[in-house]
């Protein structure tokens, strides 16, 4: 992974198009402003992880499967 | 009283009292908005979030603190106030209902997503799904087996 250094209001970009500029520095977080083309997506990493781990969740268990499954589990 | 086709137990009926409404539905399935939550005795403490929608979407969960006993809330204020809930404190167990979703299919180990929990605001029966952004808890966290015996062809992921 490229690292790179930056204060706050500095930017960097990405290809021609995506500038992304550190606001503010706090205790809390970084607050950064992105600029993309409009067919850009920008997402938070947690909400696609989220996505995948409930289109993996949503498969369950086979109907066939499901009292096995379920029994095997040390709750 | 009315009733759903449902992914594991048939046609079932069900109480207006046990629908929940996700009115921004799940991630990746922001279309879904309306869920039966089904409690079976003998699959507790396991529960069933039966999609309204589609009789093909269930989610198994089970209250967080199952995988977890210490587990520690940490709902983000903007899903708390969108749960009109109180958004300086977390919400106590009589209030809030915090499920933790499974995924539990053949050939996987089963985990648990500890990181994105399902919140319902027991008063309003509103829900969302809570992404936390604290890196504190695995979206993908191992579930003890009963026995040593491993699902067909099973191999954690």
């Amino acid at each position: 992974m490229l690292v790179l250094r930056r204060r706050a209001g500095e930017s960097l970009l990405i290809g021609d198009e995506i500038e992304i500029q550190l606001l503010a520095v706090t205790a809390h977080g970084a607050k950064i402003g992105i600029r993309a083309p409009k067919d850009t997506v920008v997402l938070r990493k947690e909400l696609r992880i989220t996505q995948e781990q409930n289109a993996r969740a949503a498969l369950g268990p086979m109907q066939k499967d499901f009292e096995r499954a379920i029994k095997n589990l040390r709750l | 009283m009315p009733s759903t086709k449902t992914k594991y137990f048939g046609t079932m009926a069900y109480r207006e009292e046990s629908v929940y409404e996700f009115p921004w539905g799940l991630p990746a399935f922001d279309h879904e908005k309306r869920f039966v939550l089904i409690e079976s005795p003998e699959h507790a403490p396991l529960v069933f979030l039966q999609s309204l929608a589609d009789p093909e979407l269930c989610f198994l969960a089970f209250p967080i603190l199952v995988a977890d006993r210490e587990y520690q809330l940490g709902i983000a204020p903007e899903d708390l106030a969108a749960l009109e809930l109180d958004t300086d404190r977390q919400p106590e167990a009589t209030q809030a209902l915090v499920l933790a979703l499974l995924s539990l299919h053949d050939g996987f180990s089963p985990t648990a997503n500890l990181m994105a929990p399902i919140v319902i605001n027991l008063g309003t029966r509103r829900a969302l799904q809570a992404i936390r952004c604290d890196s504190l808890y695995s979206h993908d966290h191992s579930l003890p087996l009963a026995t040593t015996e491993e699902y067909s062809g099973g191999t954690a992921c």
